[in-house]
């Protein structure tokens, strides 16, 4: 029940006093802020929404290349996008406990709250995504040609612009919070998201490429990932620099290991060796696509614990008066 | 201008009965029954049940294990001039009503609990459902039927919502002084129109001083980003003995950094796509 | 009260909780005032915001002590010691308040040559009939067994005052005749030093001297000090003195019938004030009339009328009381012819209090037991010898709102409900909420409350249930010609409700009950306007004199009254007596009449107007001037000056020195609790000589001073909890959710306890299990030889009904009470600690088949249980 079981300790030094060990005085070394009641439901949404914005730039990116190989990736990846959009209203739902309330979020906009503006982004994403799978159902000859008109070209880039902002904006809606872990990384966590996001997005549309047949342009992802995982790796490292003893329950401990290895490790450096032995081996196909499937698992794996390591950090953060009494500012 | 509360911690007698008429009047449910030792606090904190929350901060002489003062000071939700909770909130459910006060429209708030980590307080909380394990229920040997009947009324009607002060709205509409206040026996609460609070206080302050007393005011002529705030405290020593912060930040003021750096990342990454895609 | 009553004239609160914003200086001694009394602390905190010095003296640190100025420690049971050192250096250093001694107080009283005092006879005062010394023990040795302890008395006949062949008081103004009262205080004090201070209190000097100082500096002309206290003075074995040690500090320093000053005591349960009013206690009528005894010359209303009318003062007015409230009792069938029916009421037998009963029901001796809004085996002590004696009775009636530790005794641990005889009744109480009535607070004020809920359930009001239950009796004996029965059908009994549907349920009606109460006269019907009225012929009747004056008319009740100023109040509510807010406060103006001075101005004599006048009710003949001489010889108000402003006492003053009224002695003494941890520093006599114990087996002592119960133990309330009901509401059980102790943290580590842990406290008659809450707000003290005391705080209020439980105080508790009030000590006791939780209970007394007789050192019964006839 208790946060801190009490000890006789508290009674000899009362509630303000001061020990050692100590940083300065507190309430009984009670919490001063309260914990997210943030579960699975909502780090799998944080994860599926960068993955989801990073396939939309990757929709864009690929969309715009000559290569049809590239044009067929882009085609997979819109599907993948608007598939990723679809599961995350229900992701949200379980977390609010009823679907009205996810119309709820609806009800207004508001640009002062990440979280109301990220649904926003969430469901014009959705829009965006559904008028570029259109387009390809059309091109496809699914459904009729005349429903292009609903993906007018601008449609690609847009869904790039919000594929970037929902990613993004998972990372500010957490720091904009009064957690300290997470106010000190106002900035990098962020960063962090659309990066591991994007990261995550190749991996996934690799995985999606050799599952399609379509393996040529996993090469150009893996080079994508490549850029993303490095940028990740520096803002982690970068991050637990600037955090400093706020980063503790980040970066330091069981979860801290944790972290290490999965996503670190696991989930960057891994992936990263693997592609570029991928790059500058020479293997059979079957065995480089193995080797693509480990590698793009692996990172989704680091970008799943990633999250997950922001929120549970963020909640043991939140239990820690002293830092919580050194606001970042 | 506002209504508030200006809490005076040196008329507290920590009698504890604002935090029984806040409970009863909003048919708030106990939140469990836990000795825990820290002077005579077992409820420990605000929570989402727990609108009125009386600390004892025990403090001693130096050197010595002797406690020779004993501060007793009832927190609140400070209603903040600038309120992280109702910035984060993405229904709008949180709103400045007409007194000028933070209210959580409970029939909006859909229980995202985004004001939650959003309160440089630790103020505004979930409520979650109250279940008294069996072994509690034996250990205290007691019926807990009028527990459970209390906790399960409560939740029907707020169930997986924010909870907070609401400064009570509800009596302030009828003309009523809040539920708190009017219990407070010391007028260590005082409820009012927060302009002349802050006068009364600053009076109170300069006759403490007079008078030896190491007197503050809290959440008074604030420079952080929070503002003043509309139910602040009278404090004899430093905030964080009480469990207040003392330079609470405001978080949407991350938001700016924040947005810019997504934005930069997405961008080079952008750039270093078009290059690897359009280099063929 | 009589502590308060015999010093200044009635049992009560000199002052109400509202003029406390008006002292210059509070001390709070043997009360909790914050946390068991916090709305009246709002006064406090009102004084202290005009600049008052409020001075908390207590065992603990309290939520009174973080509120006050100075926090004062000492060891509990030694506030005599405390206060008669302040008593010493008032006296030494000549700072009291003289002119108002010299005349308002008897300190210039000659008293009897034959006085001797504790200062001669080490620890007692002359005329000790030792009857336990007669039959060859001596004092010390009736510690070990018996309880004959109590038994012997003094002979007050040397305490008199000497008189002038009129009749009036021998005085010498100058105060220094030696047998005068003050001189043979300065005297009796004079062994308490700052010394004794630090050595039996163990308070620290420097304190001590700041106390005397603040005190002093704030009671002059100019300035007052209040007083307050409640049970943290009450509860031992010389309670009462501890409340004449601050009158007599009062009465010197001149603090008493003035506004900021007086004391003020709290009294408990919101009606306890109305309850000894009108009046439960089993020795008294309604207005503190005496009960007739047997052990004295009251047996025809003659001599009844001669023993109980004081020859001068108000109480010459007695019989007028007397003789009404026996009309109010028996209407038309009391007549002048048959002694207004004096041979119908009870003669006591002895002492039929609480304890005495409860061990003759242990006994075997008492057959059926009403428990009426009580929780004895959770409030009483020695809680297992009480539900032990309940499984004695043939049958037991109990009425409550609630389920708790006495309705269910049978449940208790370790008892063996298949083999309790005990018949049991369960009437569900209607609560405060769901009935009308008044109630009388600690102001003496009687304030009335309407119904706001119906009863729940088959809930009845407790007015319900007595006048049903007299409707029965008298029913029953309806055809009787049996002399015996006459009482019963004698009995007035028209309390029949106006309103419809509260006549069908059979409530009577509260209003009627109180008009009888406040009295009519009998040819007429018309209501008294107040106490004057009432007369002595038969000519009017008054259930209860004080409160005379609260239906003037057939419309009218006072205690309806809802118009408040921000002080007196004199139409809010209805204070007895004749709605005077603060008692004795002709002694607010100087004997001339003037206020004392511009800023203490409260009652005065307006020469204009020839009359009293003031913010308050004047506690005065209303038109009798200052100037007035005393008539030497008069009987009643005559033989009081103008200037004599305490009019319940014989000679018109505050009475320093109290020659009769109390059992223990004309001036207080300090005695060691019944269990200590020190031999008494101060005299011989280790303990009260005349309190009353009870030492046997199933009520076992710790002994006097036993080193293996080193650890002072005082119980005390939380403003969390109160009774069994506060455990049935869940938002007050979570702030206060189990039973605990709490203990200094050096005592933890000594005895290897942790803050939350369990800890074992024990005494003789048994152990209880409570979390331990370590905290530096209890400290030890040093007394003496550089003994260290430690104190264990208990809060009492727990039990195993309700959400928030734990074991009881009462079980570690033994039964011993004073000898004055029959009060039991429950603030001074000694305990052993250990960490850990308690063996489970096993079987317990219920087993023993044959009860244990109650006798004394010499093998003779004691005066009670079948001897005194209950
Ligand atoms: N919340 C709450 N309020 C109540 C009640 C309740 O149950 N709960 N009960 C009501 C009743 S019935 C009563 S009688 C009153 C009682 O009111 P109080 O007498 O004020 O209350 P207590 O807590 O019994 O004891 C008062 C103090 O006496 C101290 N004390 C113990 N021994 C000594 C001693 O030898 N000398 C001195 N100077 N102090 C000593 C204790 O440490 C304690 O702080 O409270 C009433 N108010
Ligand atoms: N160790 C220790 N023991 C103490 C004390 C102490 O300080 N220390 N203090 C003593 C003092 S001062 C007191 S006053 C006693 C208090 O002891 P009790 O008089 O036993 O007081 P409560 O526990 O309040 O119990 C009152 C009962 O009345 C019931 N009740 C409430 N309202 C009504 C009503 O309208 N009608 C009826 N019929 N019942 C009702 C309640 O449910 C409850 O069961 O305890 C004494 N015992
Ligand atoms: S204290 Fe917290 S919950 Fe209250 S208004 Fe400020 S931010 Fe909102
Ligand atoms: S939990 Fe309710 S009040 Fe809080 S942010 Fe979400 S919708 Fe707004
Ligand atoms: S204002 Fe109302 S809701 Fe807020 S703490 Fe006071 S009683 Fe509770
Ligand atoms: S009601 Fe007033 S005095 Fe009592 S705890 Fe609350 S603020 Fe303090
Ligand atoms: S419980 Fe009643 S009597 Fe006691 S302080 Fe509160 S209001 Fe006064
Ligand atoms: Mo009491």
């Amino acid at each position: 029940m208790l946060a801190h079981p009490p000890s006789p300790d508290d009674a000899f030094t009362g509630a303000a006093g001061r020990r050692d060990n100590e940083p300065g005085p507190s309430y009984f070394e009670q919490p001063l802020l309260k914990r997210p009641h943030w579960g699975w439901n909502v780090i799998t949404y944080l994860f599926l929404g960068g993955i989801m914005g990073g396939t939309g730039l990757i929709t864009m990116l690929a969309g715009r290349s000559s290569i049809p190989a590239d044009r067929r990736l882009s085609r997979t990846a819109k599907f993948a996008s608007l598939a990723l959009a679809a599961i995350n209203p229900p992701l949200l739902i379980s977390h609010l406990g009823r679907p009205e309330r996810f119309l709820n979020m609806l009800r207004i906009v508001k640009f002062k709250s990440p979280m109301s503006l990220g649904v926003w982004g969430l469901v014009l994403y959705s829009g965006a995504a559904g008028g570029n799978v259109l387009y390809e159902l059309a091109e496809m000859r699914v459904a009729p040609r005349w429903l292009r008109i609903f993906a007018p070209p601008v449609l690609e880039p847009l869904q790039a612009l919000l594929g970037a902002f929902t990613a993004g904006y998972t990372g500010v809606l957490i720091s904009a919070t009064a957690i300290p872990l997470w106010a000190k990384g106002k900035r990098h966590i962020p960063a962090l998201s659309v990066c591991s996001g994007l990261a995550g997005a190749c991996a996934l549309n690799t995985i999606l490429a050799i599952v399609s047949g379509n393996d040529e342009p996993v090469e150009r992802l893996e080079r994508l990932e490549a850029v993303a995982a490095l940028a990740e790796l520096t803002l982690l490292a970068d991050f637990r620099r600037h955090a400093g003893a706020l980063g503790k329950p980040m970066f330091e401990g069981k979860r801290g290991r944790r972290l290490r290895d999965f996503t670190a490790i696991g989930g960057i450096a891994i992936p990263l060796l693997l592609n570029v032995m991928g790059a500058v081996l020479p293997m059979p196909k079957s065995l480089r696509n193995a080797r693509s499937v480990a590698a793009s698992a692996l990172t989704l794996l680091g970008g799943y614990v990633l999250r997950e390591t922001f929120i549970e950090a963020g909640k043991t953060s939140a239990g820690d008066p002293h830092a919580a009494f050194r606001q970042p500012e | 201008m506002a209504n508030g509360f200006f809490t005076d911690t040196t008329l507290c007698i920590g009698c504890k009965a604002c935090e029984v008429a806040c409970k009863q009047w909003n048919e708030l449910p106990s939140d469990g029954l836990a000795f825990t030792g820290m002077s005579y606090d077992n409820t420990l904190r605000l929570s989402g049940t727990t609108w009125r929350h009386v600390a004892f901060v025990e403090d001693r002489e130096v050197g010595t294990t002797i406690v020779n003062r004993w501060s007793m000071m009832s927190d609140v939700c400070k209603h903040c001039t600038h309120a992280g909770c109702m910035e984060a909130c993405p229904t709008g459910a949180i709103i400045r009503n007409e007194f000028g006060d933070v209210y959580i429209q409970p029939d909006v708030c859909n229980g995202c609990g985004y004001c939650v980590p959003s309160c440089p307080f630790g103020v505004v909380d979930l409520i979650e459902p109250f279940k008294p394990s069996a072994a509690k229920a034996a250990e205290y040997n007691t019926a807990t039927l009028d527990r459970e009947r209390l906790s399960e009324g409560a939740l029907q009607s707020h169930g997986g919502i924010a909870g907070k002060c609401t400064l009570c709205y509800d009596r302030q509409r009828l003309g009523f002084t809040p539920a708190c206040a009017k219990a407070c026996p010391t007028e260590s609460i005082q409820f009012g129109n927060v302009d002349d609070l802050k006068a009364r206080a600053r009076k109170r302050v300069e006759r403490l001083r007079e008078r030896g007393v190491d007197a503050q005011l809290y959440g008074v002529d604030e420079t952080t980003s929070v503002g003043d705030l509309n139910a602040f405290f009278l404090l004899t020593q430093p905030p964080e003995h009480y469990n207040l912060p003392a330079r609470p930040v405001l978080p949407s003021t991350h938001q700016p950094a924040g947005y810019a750096a997504a934005a930069l990342a997405a961008a080079a990454l952008a750039v270093a796509g078009l290059a690897i895609f359009r280099g063929r | 009260m009589p502590g308060l009553g015999t010093s200044f004239g009635r049992g009560g609160a000199t002052t109400f909780l509202q003029d406390l914003q008006n002292a210059d200086c509070i001390l709070i001694e043997g009360s909790n005032f914050a946390e068991a009394h916090p709305v009246g602390f709002r006064f406090v905190t009102k004084a202290k915001e005009r600049g008052a010095k409020i001075i908390h003296v207590d065992p603990r640190f309290t939520r009174t002590s973080a509120l006050a100025d100075l926090y004062v420690p000492l060891r509990s049971g030694t506030d005599i010691v405390f206060l008669g050192a302040i008593i010493n250096w008032v006296l030494q250093n000549e700072r009291d308040f003289r002119e108002y001694v010299v005349a308002y107080t008897n300190a210039s009283s000659l008293v009897s040559a034959d006085f001797r005092d504790t200062e001669d006879l080490d620890g007692l005062f002359s005329g000790w009939n030792d009857f336990a010394r007669d039959s060859g023990a001596s004092a010390m040795a009736q510690q070990g067994a018996g309880g004959g302890r109590g038994e012997s008395t003094y002979d007050t006949s040397t305490w008199q005052f000497e008189r002038n062949p009129d009749g009036t008081l021998r005085r010498d103004e100058t105060l220094t005749d030696p047998r005068c009262v003050y001189q043979i205080l300065k005297r009796h004090f004079s062994r308490y030093t700052p010394r004794m201070v630090e050595d039996v209190c163990g308070t620290p000097r420097e304190l001590f001297f700041e106390v005397c100082e603040s005190l002093a500096a704030n009671s002059c002309r100019e300035r007052t000090t209040a007083f307050a206290y409640a049970v943290g003075w009450t509860q031992h074995t010389v309670g009462v003195q501890y409340i004449r040690t601050a009158a007599i500090l009062q009465l010197l320093l001149g603090n008493v019938g003035r506004p900021g000053g007086g004391i003020m005591a709290l009294r408990g349960h919101a009606d306890i004030q109305g309850a000894t009013d009108i009046a439960t206690l089993y020795d008294l009528f309604p207005g503190y009339l005496p009960v007739p005894s047997i052990q004295r010359d009251e047996q025809t209303l003659a001599a009844y009328l001669k023993t109980n009318t004081k020859p001068t003062g108000w109480w010459n007015n007695f019989p007028k009381y007397f003789i009404s409230m026996l009309k109010a009792f028996f209407g038309d069938a009391a007549t002048a012819g048959n002694d207004y029916c004096f041979d119908y009421l009870p003669q006591l037998t002895g002492d039929h209090s609480t304890i005495p009963t409860t061990f003759a029901m242990k006994d075997g001796e008492v057959k059926g037991y009403f428990v009426i809004g009580q929780n004895p085996v959770t409030s009483g002590q020695n809680t297992e010898l009480i539900a032990a004696a309940m499984d004695r009775l043939e049958w037991f009636v109990n009425v409550d709102a609630y389920e708790n530790e006495t309705s269910s005794f049978w449940k208790r641990e370790g008892a063996q409900p298949g083999q309790i005889g005990t018949e049991c009744f369960f009437i569900p109480a209607a609560t405060i909420l769901e009935k009308e009535g008044t109630v009388t607070n600690t102001n003496r004020m009687l304030q009335f409350h309407e119904k706001a809920v119906e009863p729940a359930g088959e809930a009845v009001s407790d007015a319900w249930l007595f006048y049903q239950l007299g409707k029965k009796l008298k029913a029953l004996y309806a055809n009787s010609t049996d002399p015996k029965d006459r009482p019963l059908l004698d009995l007035t009994w028209d309390y029949e409700n106006d309103d419809e549907r509260e006549r069908l349920r059979g409530e009577p009606s509260v209003f009627k009950i109180m008009q009888e109460i406040n009295g009519f006269q009998v040819a007429t019907g018309a209501q008294l306007t107040g106490f004057a009225e009432c007369k002595d012929d038969g000519s009017t009747a008054c259930g209860g004199w004080i409160y005379s004056g609260v239906c003037p008319d057939k419309q009218t009740h006072r205690a309806r009254n809802r118009r408040g100023d921000e002080y007196t109040s004199l139409d809010w509510g209805f204070a007895w007596p004749a709605n005077r807010r603060m008692l004795y406060n002709r002694a607010s103006a100087d004997p001339a009449g003037r206020p004392w001075s511009e800023r203490k101005k409260y009652v005065w004599w307006d020469e204009s107007a020839q009359k009293w006048t003031g913010v308050d009710v004047p506690d005065f003949p209303a038109n009798k001037a200052p100037s007035t001489p005393a008539k030497p010889g008069a009987a009643g108000m005559d033989a009081h000056s103008g200037a004599d402003p305490f009019i319940m006492q014989l000679d018109g003053r505050g009475q320093i020195f109290v020659a009769s009224g109390l059992k223990d002695g004309p001036l207080p003494a300090h005695y060691e609790p019944l269990a200590s941890v020190i031999q008494n520093q101060l005299y011989k006599q280790q303990n009260n000589p005349t309190l009353r114990e009870w030492d046997r087996s199933d009520n076992p002592y710790n002994g006097q001073v036993n080193p293996r119960y080193p650890y002072v133990l005082t119980t005390y309330r939380i403003t969390e909890l109160s009774g069994v009901y506060t455990r049935y509401i869940p938002w007050l059980a979570e702030l206060q959710p189990e039973a605990f102790c709490e203990i200094d943290p050096e005592l933890a580590v000594e005895k290897g306890l942790k803050n939350g842990d369990y800890a074992t406290i024990s005494t003789a008659v048994g152990e209880i299990e409570v979390r331990a809450l370590v905290s530096g707000r209890m400290r030890p003290l040093r007394i003496a030889k550089g003994q260290r005391v430690h104190q264990i705080g208990l809060p009492y209020i727990f039990g195993n009904f309700g959400y928030t439980s734990g074991d009881t105080s009462g079980d570690v508790i033994p039964l011993a009470m004073d000898p004055n009030v029959s009060i039991h000590e429950a603030k001074t006791l000694t305990c052993d600690i250990r960490a850990g939780r308690r063996a489970p209970r096993g079987r317990v007394a219920q087993d023993d088949a044959v009860p244990e007789p109650e006798r004394s050192r010499d093998g003779q019964p004691l005066i009670h249980g079948r001897e005194a006839g209950v």
